[in-house]
This record gives C-alpha cells, structure tokens and sequence, in this order.
C-alpha cells in the first residue's frame, strides 16, 4: 500500500463508520471518533465503564493522523500511519470484524404495474493458504445463485460496480432460493475444494521432503540414546509436524446475500 | 497428492444466525473496504521479503536483508547467526521475525538474552519493527503474551520453567548463544526441553573453536545434523580444533551457520585512532610496586603445603599499576583468608600498608582526568578492579566531572538506568570488566583503557561497545599502561607486536581460535608469575608474539586460498 492509498483507506474507514473529519488535507487528517468506534480502537474499557456508570458526558477521542510528514504542518502532532504502522494494522482488522455479513439488494425500482424481481445470490470471500514452513494465500471471490445454482467466480469484481441498497428497493420483490444458504455454503466449499485438489502441489510435496529429511536426521540422532530420551524425540517430532506439514487453511473474509435482478451478472 | 484442507467453519454458523435474526449487516462501504485491505494484505508467493515493507524507520542493510532471506528460504527458519560483532545481528533477527509474523507463520515467540539486554531488545523490537514484544516481569506474562523477552536465567528456574516447559513457541531466539557450548549445563538442558518450531542461535563468537562446541550447538538446533553423538565423535576427535579441517564438516556447518564479516558486508566503518600512554609511577607508587616485586617467591612459603595462593604477587603488582586502592582491598582479603597467619607474613603485609598509606596520589588518574578534560565529550573508562572503579568515581567527583559506575553484576533495571544517565546527564561511564559485555553504548567515541586485561578477546569486547554500526564519529582509543612494569609488557605485545588495535574485529578472533592456547589469561599469568629473570619473560613473550604472528599468516594462506590463489599454499 501505498502512503496515497493508505490516505484514502482512513478517509474511507472513518467516513464509513460516520466519523466527522474535522480536518482532511493532503498529508494528514484529524478524526473526530463516535462512541462506538473508540471503544473498538481506544482501549479504554474503564473510562467508558466510568462514564456510562456515573451518567457522565462521553468524550470520544480525536485521532490525529499523519500520512505525509512533509506535507502536513510542521508542528502537528499526531500519528505517523504508515504500512507497518500497528494503528492500521488495528483499523483493518477492525474493518474486517465489522464487515464480516452483509445483506444488500440491488436498487433498480420497479414500476407499479411491474415489480422488479430479484434473485437471491451468496457470496464468500475467501482466503486460501498454503502453508507448510512457508505460506502463500491466494484470493477468491465466488457468487452462488441460490435458484438455478449457477456458481461465479471474481463475484465480488463483479457486483463492484452495481448500484446496491440495505434496503429492498420500491417495486422490488425477492424471488426465494431454491437452494438454502446452509446447503449453497457446502456447495461452495465443495467446488473450493475441488480446484485445490487438481492443483498442481509440488510445494507440498518438497516440504514433506524437507520434513522427511529432517525427521531421518533426528532419528540416527537419537539412535543410540537411552530411553529417557525418548520423550524429547517426541517432543522434536511434533515441532518438525508443526514446522513442515503442509496443509491449505481457508478463511472466510466476509461475504453474504445478495438479491441482484436478473441481467446483473 | 492428498492434503489436509481446512475449511473455516465459523463464518458459516454466524451467517446463518444473522439471516434467522435479520442482522445486523454490514454496511457496504465497509465491506468493500475490507476486502480491498485484504487483497493487499494477501502474500501470493512462498519467497521474497514482505518485512521491509512493513518497517518505516529502518533501512536494513543488505547483508542483513541476505541472511533474512537465506534463513527463511534456504535454511527452513532454523540457523546460526554468526555475524561478527557490530553488523546488526539483532537486525537480521528481527527482520526474519517481523517476516514470519507477517505471514502469519509465528505467533508465540520467546527470545532469551543476556540480563543487560533483555530491556534493549525489547524496546529495539517494539521501536524499529512494531513487534509487541514484552519484558518478562511476572511469572503470567509467558502465557498471556505473545512475544517475551527474557533472561535464560529467569526463565529456567521455577516456577518460570515448568510454565516454559508446557507452552509451544513457534520460534525462539537465543542471543549470545555460545554460552549453551556445553551440553552438561542446565541451561543446555534447559534449551533442549523448549518446545519450538523455528529457532535462531545468535553468536558473535565464533563456534568453530572445538568440534565438541559445535557439535552441541548445531543438535540444540536440528539435532541429527551432524549424526549421532558417538557416531560424530568417532569420526571427528572430539578435541579436534579447527572444524575448517574437514571439507565436509565445514559444508555440513555452514548449511545451518551464516558468518558475515565486516570486510564482506562493503559499509564504511569509523576509524579507530589508537593512542599508547605510557605513565610514569611516582616516587612512592613505584616504591610500593618495587616492593611487592621483592617478595616473588615468597608466596608458596606463606600457604603453607605449597598450596598456590588466590592472590599471586602478580596480581598485586597489576593491581599496584591501576590503584593503590586496588592492592589494599586485596591485601585485607588475604589476611582474612589466611588461618593462622605467621608473623613473617603478617609483618610483610604490615609493610606493604604502610608503602600504600605513603602514596598521595593516583599518576593514572591524573592523565585520565587531563584526556576526559581534552576531550570534552563522553568517555568510558574500563578498569579490571572494582576498588579502582569506586575510587575513580570519587576522584572524578573532586574534580567536578560527573560520573556513573557500570558492573555486569548489576540488576537489569539499573544496568537500563545507568546507561541512561551516561547518556543525558554524566560525562563518563566507569565500567569493569564483566560490565563490558552486553551493552551498546555507541553514542560515545573515547575510550580509557585504565588498566589492560590480559586477554586481547576482551579488549575487543570493550572496544566493540562503541565501535559497531552505527558510531558516527572515529573511535579514540587510549591504552595506559606504567612504564617499566608488567603492563608495559603486556601493552608492548598487543600494540606494537600483534598490532592487536589496528586490526578489524574478527580478525583477532580468527587468530586467536587458529591458536589452541586454551586460556590467554592463564598462559600470561605463567610467562610472569613464573619467570626467573627478566630475559626469561622477554623470551616467553616473543615466543607468543611468533605464535600469534605464525596464526595470523595461516589465517591470511586461507583468504589466499578463498580467493583462488593457490599458489601460497
């Protein structure tokens, strides 16, 4: 990321969460935090506790944050934000818990005579990693149809640019799934799992060479060793499963419903 | 191929739950947000270095990045650091966790480190790489965070061990690790039990000393590497010296070791500039000294069954050089130790006292205080006797200038505290040997060498105090020594013979391990305790001189024969 991005990341996490900007300019900005937002970021649990026992007038904090020094007035004091910053590091994961569910329809409003229908779509934004003493993760965003079952990937590129509402647009009327969330998970999982397993894993493989070469030289090591010893072999053995097994662990970033008329994807 | 596939079922459960309870849902900008954080976060490739993306304030040099790299990717997370001292070793061990961390491949760290660092690399974690890594201070901290550093004394007494003993640390790190070369210890022991994943050895000094040494640290770190114990020693004499003998082992070795050298790593270093004062005693210091000189041999008479006493004549004589505070501390431990004492002895003793009550002043302490004058700026002076310390302090404070005593047998917390002080308030640092390890002080550029240890190592190491990456300024160095006495000896074989200040850490090390003296302090103790005659030690110490000098030019055959010119040998 780059300090522009990163910019406009804070500009737009504070917009979202209805944070007022009291200052936004080029290099820096001063956030005014709502209530809710400091008791994520703050860790103040014993002030709010205080306030909110006694009655008293909350005072959330300001955030000063500066993501150009050069640009930003000289004697500003504030937080220098930049990609190894741990306060940005605090603001994504917090993006991330908050944003876990959505439900949104698509807005096109129909007419009297002539509601709209729209489908009902799951969508699951995942992680996939492939760890073994290293790791690698790659990105997949895929939209099940919850009617005919038609499944698409880069779902998430897709609805980017549509017009979407939290609320059910006038006219509009949802079709419901034929298939249930609950089973359009599975199938999702099952197609997820499906490429993996065609994947090409040599990755894999040279780690369980590593791994089967390290386990060899650890057991001459403890050839001749008296059974007392024989605890801590197992002992290194598990570090060594630990170290080098390889496995692919998929994580769910967020996803949802979506209700999308019928040409949108 | 098949691979274990886990798929995170919890997402699942909650979705279904907010579409029973119609929410709450997330507002869209947000979710965008999110994912596009995340997409940039998302590391597509097992290589290359994520860290220094992360890292604002520090620019690692590129030996340092080489060896993050190298660990990770060639050596499977588990290595020896052995950079020599002064190139960042904690450096490239942060980095290498920061990368890990990053990947999410590490999360419980324990970082064991000598006492007087265990503050430092803290705050060095949490400053230059945003790592939360935490003090050990109460026994729950092992459990209820995620990074600690500690001592490796602490935390293998109870009841710190047991809790050690039951967590699984993805990675561990053991600073000055050399300290774990023998696998009869404790501590080794202790090292062993440590449940952990990756692990990184750091050591400035260099293992290849005795195979017996490296045979043991490189098993704490992938046992097996180098075979069985009876199998490795039956093939390697376990006093064998040098593991550059055997190709093979080298090789072995080197799989798990990374050595930068200074003159490898292409940065510019500070110069020293060294400076030999040389002192004249006065009348009545050199009466004492003189004295003490005319009771060689008295010694063995005095402890009866020809037992050797603790406290040699040569001791005396050293001690008589630097204070006369320093031999009177050590006659009174004598007549405290010694049962029944004669009165022969008692009245030698009884002389002696009265030479040092004679004394009025201190000529060292005066040249010290002249250069810390001059200088105008911060200067550490190293004394090997602690009476000689205290007696500094209080003499400096008579002359106006402030300053702060340094001991290694000082609790972490004051050792922090001290260092401090020297840095914003006192003008000189007054540090004794044992103070010398363990704690980075290159703010400052003089140094007083205010007596001489007879070991070269150990000049090194107080010299590697403040010349290390980062020293801006050139090191000034001034060596004392009094003429005509032991120390000019010792001074005449460092300087002018081995030419021991003009060389490049590491150097010395290479030279010293080429040598199989086993202990340099010993051998010097023999050439004066044992000498008959002045010529006699004159022989012995050009001997040495050779010996050194002979090691210096096998040392300087291998570089012919690294780079490829063969034609020495």
């Amino acid at each position: 990321m780059k300090q522009q991005e990163i910019h406009q990341f804070l500009k737009q996490f504070f917009q979202a969460n209805d944070c007022e900007l009291i200052e936004a300019n080029e290099g820096y900005m001063i956030v005014q935090l709502t209530i809710d937002l400091d008791k994520e970021l703050m860790n103040r649990p014993f002030y709010w506790h205080y306030v909110e026992k006694t009655g008293g007038i909350p005072n959330p904090a300001k955030l000063t944050l500066i993501t150009d020094p050069n640009k930003a007035p000289s004697d500003l004091k504030g937080e220098l934000i930049h990609f190894g910053a741990p306060r940005l590091h605090q603001l994504f994961s917090c993006a991330k818990r908050l944003s876990g569910y959505i439900r949104l329809y698509e807005n096109i409003p129909g007419q009297v005579n002539k509601h709209t229908p729209l489908r009902p779509w799951l969508s699951m934004n995942v992680k996939i990693s492939y760890q073994c003493d290293r790791k690698r993760d790659i990105f997949r965003s895929i939209g099940l149809q919850l009617i005919n079952g038609q499944l698409v990937d880069n779902f998430h590129q897709n609805i980017n640019k549509l017009s979407l509402s939290a609320k059910i647009p006038d006219y509009a009327f949802t079709l419901s799934p034929l298939i249930m969330p609950k089973s359009g998970m599975i199938r999702i999982e099952n197609t997820i799992r499906q490429t993996l397993l065609q994947e090409d894993h040599q990755w894999a493989e040279e780690a369980k060479e590593r791994w089967s070469k390290d386990l060899k030289l650890l057991e001459h090591f403890y050839e001749d060793a008296e059974d007392d010893r024989m605890e801590s072999l197992e002992t290194e053995k598990l570090a060594l499963k630990e170290q080098y097994e390889p496995k692919i662990n998929v994580s769910i970033i967020n996803g949802g419903l979506f209700y999308l008329a019928s040409d949108a994807v | 191929m098949t691979i274990q596939i886990n798929f995170d079922q919890t997402w699942n459960e909650e979705l279904l739950k907010r579409t029973n309870d119609d929410g709450p849902w997330a507002n869209w900008e947000l979710f965008q947000l999110a994912l596009e954080v995340e997409q940039h976060s998302i590391i597509p490739e097992f290589e290359g270095l994520q860290a220094p993306k992360h890292l604002s304030d520090l620019t690692p040099l590129p030996h340092q990045l080489e060896v993050a790299k190298k660990v990770i990717e060639d050596m499977n997370g588990k290595a020896i650091l052995a950079d020599e001292v002064g190139l960042g070793k904690t450096i490239e061990a942060g980095l290498i966790l920061k990368e890990y961390m990053i990947r999410g491949l590490v999360k419980k760290v324990l970082i064991l480190v000598p006492a007087s660092l265990v503050t430092q690399w803290a705050i060095e974690l949490n400053s230059k790489f945003f790592i939360p890594a935490v003090s050990q201070k109460k026994s729950y901290v092992w459990e209820q965070c995620d990074i600690v550093v500690s001592s490796i004394d602490t935390a293998k007494r109870e009841p710190h061990r047991s809790i050690i003993n039951n967590l699984d640390y993805d990675l561990v790190i053991i600073d000055e690790a050399h300290k774990l070369k023998n696998n009869k210890t404790k501590n080794y022991e202790f090292v062993q039990n440590l449940k952990k994943k990756f692990c990184l050895l750091l050591t400035a000094t260099p293992i290849q000393n005795r195979v017996s040494e490296i045979f043991n640290l490189v098993s704490l770190l992938k046992p097996g590497h180098l075979g069985s114990e009876s199998a490795f020693y039956e093939k390697y004499k376990k006093d064998s010296r040098s593991v550059n003998d055997d190709e093979h082992l080298k090789e072995l070795v080197n799989k798990v070791m990374i050595r930068n050298r200074r003159s490898d790593t292409g940065i510019e270093w500070t110069k020293r500039v060294v400076e030999a004062v040389t002192i004249d005693f006065t009348e009545e210091e050199r009466e004492l000294y003189d004295t003490i000189e005319s009771l060689k041999g008295y010694e063995a008479e005095d402890n009866g069954a020809g037992a050797r006493s603790p406290f040699s004549m040569i001791t005396l004589q050293r001690e008589a050089c630097s204070s006369r505070e320093a031999v009177y501390y050590t006659l009174q431990n004598m007549m405290k130790k010694t049962e029944n004492p004669t009165q022969e002895f008692q009245d030698r003793i009884q002389m002696l006292g009265s030479k040092i009550m004679a004394i009025t002043k201190n000529s060292k302490a005066e040249k010290a205080l002249e250069l810390i004058k001059k200088a105008d700026d911060k200067v550490i002076i190293f004394t090997e006797y602690r009476a000689t310390q205290l007696y500094l302090q209080w003499y400096l404070k008579q002359n106006g200038i402030t300053s702060v005593p340094f001991r290694g047998g000082f609790k972490r917390g004051k050792k922090d505290w001290m260092r401090d002080l020297f840095q914003n308030h006192a003008q000189v640092l007054i540090a004794t040997e044992a103070g010398g390890e363990g704690i980075n002080l290159q703010f400052c550029n003089h140094i007083i060498n205010f007596d001489l240890p007879w070991n070269p190592m150990r000049l090194e190491q107080r010299i590697g105090r403040i010349h290390r990456l980062g020293q801006k300024k050139d090191v000034m160095i001034y060596n004392f020594a009094i003429r005509d006495t032991v120390e000019d000896h010792i001074l005449k074989l460092l300087y002018e013979k081995i030419h021991l200040f003009e060389k490049v850490i590491g150097d010395l090390d290479d030279i010293l391990t080429k040598l199989d003296f086993g202990n340099m302090d010993e051998y010097m103790d023999d050439i004066f305790t044992n000498s008959n005659s002045e010529g006699e030690m004159r022989i012995k110490m050009d001997n040495l001189t050779s010996m050194i000098e002979f090691a210096q030019n096998l040392k300087d055959g291998d570089r012919y024969e690294a780079a490829g010119n063969s034609s020495i040998s």
